[in-house]
């Protein structure tokens, strides 16, 4: 690309947001920033979320065990003062397993979220952007995978590659990126046909160019929303898959590992301390999440305002 | 879940055995190996092969203290075989010594940057929790292990033996493998370990071992089996080419409503004389005497040609030609009035009841039981335990490469049917005791290769005390006595069986909701958590299942 | 709208075949071959291998690889789905043994979460902003946050052990003749099932709800002094419900995902918990086959309720 196409460039981008969102779309992000902000759901839910994401990162300034640490002879203690959460089947620390089985958790449902946006946006842009084969493609290959409901294919692919954190990752980031596609291209649909877009072409802008650098961040907004809330459907979906023992190897610890003991009735029945903080956790976090979204996607949808 | 217990009831035996009444006292004496031993290095390039690491693996594993945080009710292995009267006194114990172990691994110059690949099929929260056990005490002496759980087919990643049985290289990626032996004689825990053998991805051969297999192999003397089973437990204690960790008892659920009206408890796993036609139950409120329990149809009757009794269904629909009892042993006719066992062994005859008849009235012949052998002989998947009978029957060859229509090893005359042998099958009682007789009429036609798939599976007609009255696949079954049934009518007048597989998930649900009258399970977690429930009792039955880890020690 | 269902008819059948090819893809993928998931793993090491080919042959496994899957699909279209690998039984009749279980567990679960998510959303919406509301609002993200499994386990534990109140689980018992008698059963896990649907359609109705209390005709009804409980609850429930109808049929996917799981912990004997046992056993021509049933399902039902939602809404038709 030469330096005059670059100019261009620039100019274009100065003139699409002069003359597209104007100055008028400053103050609209504003309002919508404003508006989260004074949902007070929202605010409890980033106030609960910062906290269990604190508490997991950090975990060593929490908690002084080592979540691998075994100690057969103190198992299934009830909480105290030494173990606040007791002790699970072979006595390691209920609390520490949980601040550090989040971390992993919490990076399965971002990681998938951010992996299967980016993997939808990508697609979906282009789709939109250029039509054509490649969008008829797309477009069908995303409906064939909405047709499968997303745990089945899950469970589908869990069988094929096997069982591991990295396979768990990519199967979600495979199973996910549809909704957060068809999205992106209706977006880029509309978009393409704007002005500037022409212009550009005219001028000989490279179109991938075009498609990424200058209609695909008018269409980014929805996206953040989706990636708070496919983080809570991810981290749901960790948990029903080791529910049923076929999510991440039992062995590492993750909040859907540790809640899998309450499988056995015994332990539902008399050692509450290893299901029932796990279990709040988990809640808490996806609650904590779904308020966030819930605030974020009311401020920047109007339609959906009560 | 399917296969990995299948794994274990394949591991069944061929030849007789003897089930101890209890655990004898284990007189613990220091056997004067250590200095020998240490004066072993590895065979090969592989550290795991040097006897000296071996050891220190199992000094460095607290069985004692995993079994009291993690495995209540177990017991702490020494050697495969259980503390029954097979067992040799004198065995080391390897008690828990961290010490002792990190000494041996400095002698052998552990490396201990090596990270050992453990690998289990067991997919239950307390396996994962034992393998995160042993992890942390290999790590304290600084062995470092990394847990794996196979998936796929289990048999080509666990059991290929190498090309070359003695100098290696191995076939098989893991270092450790954590297992199940189930099995019905001692024949099936040490066979498994001579060089060559089919399964043995393992132990690379050993002549002293081998030489004490083939004596033991060829008498029926018990004891002379028992000298030689002592030697061969000194050797494995003595080289560990595997790893023994605990016994695992089989435990029957019994409601109090429930009394066997002193017909006695065995391995449930197998058939055995429990009369259930005698047992009896608290009747309903409406008067009628009904038994709740496990092991009802998912989707067909199994057919008993791979487990034989393992569903409550297989074993009440059924009678077989003779019964064993509880530790399978002692035998007595049941569809057959009598039999008898020529002196050399190889001639079995077994002369039929004239009051036996199918479930729907005909009766049942001595060419029905010939028909079962020929058919078992054609199925494409049977338990080791048939297999090894009907291959030794006369004419087998013959017959298996399609030269003869029949099993010319097998005659009917009248009521009496005779087994001939070419060989001596030591276990063929056990193996008449468990493979009930079909009735031709209804499976003559089937399809020997896809035998399950005949619709007879979806209703049998069997020819036990209880027969089918009603079937509804993955939902419930209801057994009501057999009018004609030659030892008398049932007591009870239904047993409603829901479906389960070969380990029920969901026993303990039902048991606590007040829904199970008899069951069993190898569950430690589920039978400690049915010790709790009012109203229910949980008995262990010892039976001969060993856990371990396999150590391989080919050359990778 | 005949053109219109055949232009649906003619996106659905080539995405129908695509789903069968990789169906019959996943099949060939996964490891090991039909025989050997036919016995377990030692027995298998002591079987005759001319006995192995001779039931490979007769599978017809040593075909090549187009040539295997359009005899399959062509079996699958005469109705042969296979066998079960581990039992031998056919597919198709484990499929009719357990489809009737899950359909009646995911009407259950449809129903409850329609009546109760749409009185809720409408109560909502007419007491926007009030406590209700907002109580509502959190108790409907609240049913989005508890993993599904883990309401399941605590209230079997709690209304079937603890209280004893419903049956542990199950669905036929002896002596069960009609509906009534298998109802109980029912209960837990279709209200279980469909807490997590109810969340969302409380939404949708309740911002539909909002999006029609300003509508014309809506002014017109009041004007004309009809009783304020009238004008809400015929006027706008009838046209709230159109969006409702939409979701529902977005949400199948959902449901038919959500019932393995739901299956699993009531011991209901339907197709999901088939599945899931077909997994841990790698019984893959039966996981593959009700794979492909439940995406067959959702076609065909997504199909049925574009041609409702077309016929409600003449403007789908054109678009």
């Amino acid at each position: 690309m030469n330096s005059m196409q670059r100019r261009l460039n620039k100019k274009m981008d100065i003139l699409l947001e002069r003359e597209n969102s104007g100055p008028l779309k400053k103050k609209n992000l504003n309002r919508a920033l404003r508006r989260a902000l004074q949902n007070k759901l929202a605010l409890v839910g980033l106030g609960i979320f910062l906290s269990i994401i604190i508490l997991c990162f950090f975990a060593p300034l929490f908690t002084k065990y080592d979540p691998l640490k075994i100690n057969i002879r103190a198992s299934l203690q009830s909480p105290s003062a030494a173990h606040i959460f007791g002790t699970d089947t072979i006595g390691r620390d209920i609390f520490s397993r949980i601040l550090y089985g989040g971390r992993l958790s919490i990076l399965i449902g971002f990681g998938s979220a951010i992996g299967a946006s980016f993997l939808g946006v990508v697609l979906g842009a282009w789709a939109g952007y250029r039509g054509g084969w490649f969008d008829f493609l797309m477009l069908r290959t995303s409906e064939l995978f909405l047709f499968f409901p997303q745990i089945i294919l899950c469970l589908l692919l869990v069988t094929m590659v096997g069982q591991s954190v990295g396979n768990l990752l990519g199967i979600f980031i495979f199973t996910g990126w549809c909704g957060i596609f068809r999205m992106t291209r209706a977006r880029m649909l509309s978009l393409r046909e704007e002005e500037y877009v022409q212009a550009l072409k005219v001028l000989g802008v490279p179109e991938p160019i075009i498609c990424y650098k200058h209609v695909l961040p008018n269409a980014l907004g929805p996206v953040f929303v989706n990636i708070t809330l496919s983080t809570a459907i991810f981290i749901l979906q960790e948990a029903a898959l080791s529910f049923m023992g076929l999510g991440v190897p039992l062995e590492i610890a993750t909040w859907g590992n540790i809640l899998n003991v309450a499988n056995n009735l015994n332990i539902l029945k008399v050692n509450w301390w290893i299901w029932l903080p796990v279990g709040t956790m988990i809640s808490l976090f996806v609650l904590s999440i779904n308020f966030i979204g819930d605030g974020l996607r009311d401020s920047t949808d109007p339609s959906q305002q009560g | 879940m399917k296969r990995t217990t299948g794994l274990l009831i394949i591991l069944i035996a061929t030849c007789a055995l003897v089930f101890g009444a209890g655990a004898k006292e284990q007189v613990t004496q220091t056997v004067q190996i250590e200095e020998e031993v240490t004066q072993m290095g590895p065979l090969n390039s592989n550290p795991l092969s040097d006897v000296r690491v071996r050891q220190a693996i199992a000094y460095a594993i607290d069985m004692d203290a995993i079994i009291e945080g993690l495995l209540p009710g177990a017991v702490a292995a020494d050697s495969l075989t259980p503390n029954n009267e097979w067992k040799v006194a004198g065995l080391e114990a390897y008690s828990y010594n961290p010490g002792k172990a990190k000494q041996l691994l400095k002698d052998a110059g552990w490396d201990s940057a090596k990270v050992l690949d453990l690998v289990y099929y067991y997919g239950d929260q307390q396996t994962v929790d034992l393998m995160a056990t042993v992890q942390a005490y290999l790590a304290d002496v600084g062995i470092k292990v990394v847990p794996r759980k196979l998936e796929g087919d289990l048999n080509s990643q666990l059991w290929v033996a190498p090309k070359d049985p003695v100098n290696g290289t191995s076939a098989v990626a893991w270092d450790l493998a954590y297992a199940g032996l189930a099995v019905v004689s001692q024949y099936e825990y040490y066979n498994r370990f001579l060089s060559g053998a089919a399964t043995n991805s393992h132990t690379p051969g050993n002549a002293e071992l081998d030489a004490l297999l083939d004596a033991v192999n060829k008498t029926n003397k018990v004891a002379e089996q028992k000298e030689y089973f002592g030697k061969i437990q000194q050797f494995e204690n003595k080289y560990l080419p595997i790893i023994p960790l605990y016994y695992q008892q089989l435990f029957v659920v019994e409601s109090d409503r429930l009394t066997r009206n002193g017909a006695g408890y065995g391995n449930e796993q197998y058939a055995y004389d429990w009369k259930i036609q005698t047992w009896d139950i608290k009747p309903n409120a409406d008067g009628r005497k009904v038994m709740k329990a496990n092991g009802g149809p998912l989707q067909f009757f199994e057919a008993p040609f791979v487990a034989p009794a393992i569903f409550t269904s297989q074993k009440v629909l059924f009678d077989r030609l003779i019964v064993a009892d509880g530790g399978l042993q002692n035998f007595r006719g049941q569809l057959a009035k009598e039999y008898s066992v020529s002196a050399d062994g190889l001639t079995i005859s077994f002369t039929m009841k004239d009051n036996i008849y199918w479930h729907d009235g005909s009766p049942i012949t001595a060419q029905d039981v010939k028909f079962t052998w020929e058919l078992a002989a054609k199925v494409s998947s049977v338990n080791v335990l048939f297999s090894g009978l009907f291959k030794t029957i006369v004419g087998y060859a013959d017959f298996n490469t399609k030269k003869t229509n029949e099993l010319s090893g097998i005659t009917v005359k009248d009521n009496t049917v005779t087994f001939k042998f070419a060989s001596i099958f030591p276990n063929a009682l056990v193996a008449l005791s468990q493979l009930p007789p079909l009735p031709q009429k209804y499976l003559g036609t089937a399809d020997p290769l896809q035998i399950q798939q005949s619709p007879y599976w979806q209703n049998p007609i069997g020819s036990g005390p209880y027969m089918v009255k009603e079937v509804r696949m993955n939902n419930y079954c209801v057994l009501v006595p057999f009018g004609k049934y030659h030892e008398g009518r049932g007591i009870i007048d239904e047993i409603q069986l829901y479906p389960s597989g070969e380990s029920d998930p969901n026993l303990v649900k039902n048991a606590l909701a007040g829904q199970l009258d008899y069951g069993w399970t190898k569950s430690l977690t589920d039978a400690n958590a049915l010790k709790s429930v009012a109203g229910l009792k949980v008995m262990p039955y010892d039976m001969n299942y060993t856990r371990l880890i396999y150590v391989n020690k080919f050359a990778k | 709208m005949l053109t219109y269902t055949i232009r649906r008819l003619l996106i659905i059948i080539p995405m129908l075949i695509l789903a069968s090819f990789l169906v019959f893809l996943g099949l060939e993928l996964m490891p090991g071959d039909a025989v050997s998931f036919m016995a377990d793993p030692e027995t298998l090491a002591n079987m005759d291998p001319a006995k192995l080919d001779a039931v490979r042959e007769q599978l017809g496994l040593n075909a090549p690889f187009l040539v295997r899957y359009l005899r399959w699909l062509s079996g699958v279209l005469k109705g042969d789905f296979g066998y079960s690998l581990t039992s031998g039984v056919p597919i198709k009749q484990i499929v009719f043994q357990t489809l009737p279980a899950t359909i009646e567990l995911s009407l259950a679960a449809l129903l409850f979460s329609t009546v109760l998510g749409t009185i809720l959303g409408i109560v909502s919406a007419l007491r926007r902003g009030r406590m209700t509301d907002n109580v509502l609002t959190v108790a409907g993200l609240l049913g989005m946050s508890v993993p599904q499994f883990f309401i399941g386990l605590v209230s079997l534990f709690v209304f079937a052990i603890n209280l004893g109140w419903l049956p542990i689980g199950g669905r036929l018992r002896p002596g069960y003749e009609s509906f009534i008698d298998r109802f109980p059963h029912l209960v837990l896990p279709a209200v279980v099932l469909g807490l997590a649907l109810t969340a969302g359609v409380m939404r949708y109705a309740r911002s539909s709800m909002l999006d029609v209390a300003n509508k014309d005709f809506i002014k017109t009804a009041r004007s004309k002094g009809l009783s304020e409980w009238r004008v809400n609850f015929i006027h706008g429930f009838r046209v709230a419900m159109t969006p409702v109808a939409i979701l529902l049929g977005l949400r199948l996917p959902t449901l038919i995902g959500g019932s393995v799981v739901i299956e699993q912990v009531f011991q209901w004997p339907g197709i999901g918990n088939e599945f899931l046992s077909a997994i841990r056993g790698q019984n893959y021509p039966l996981v593959m086959m009700i794979a492909f049933f439940m995406v067959l399902a959702t076609m065909v039902s997504s199909f049925l309720i574009d041609l409702v939602t077309a016929l409600l809404d003449p403007r789908v038709r054109l678009s």
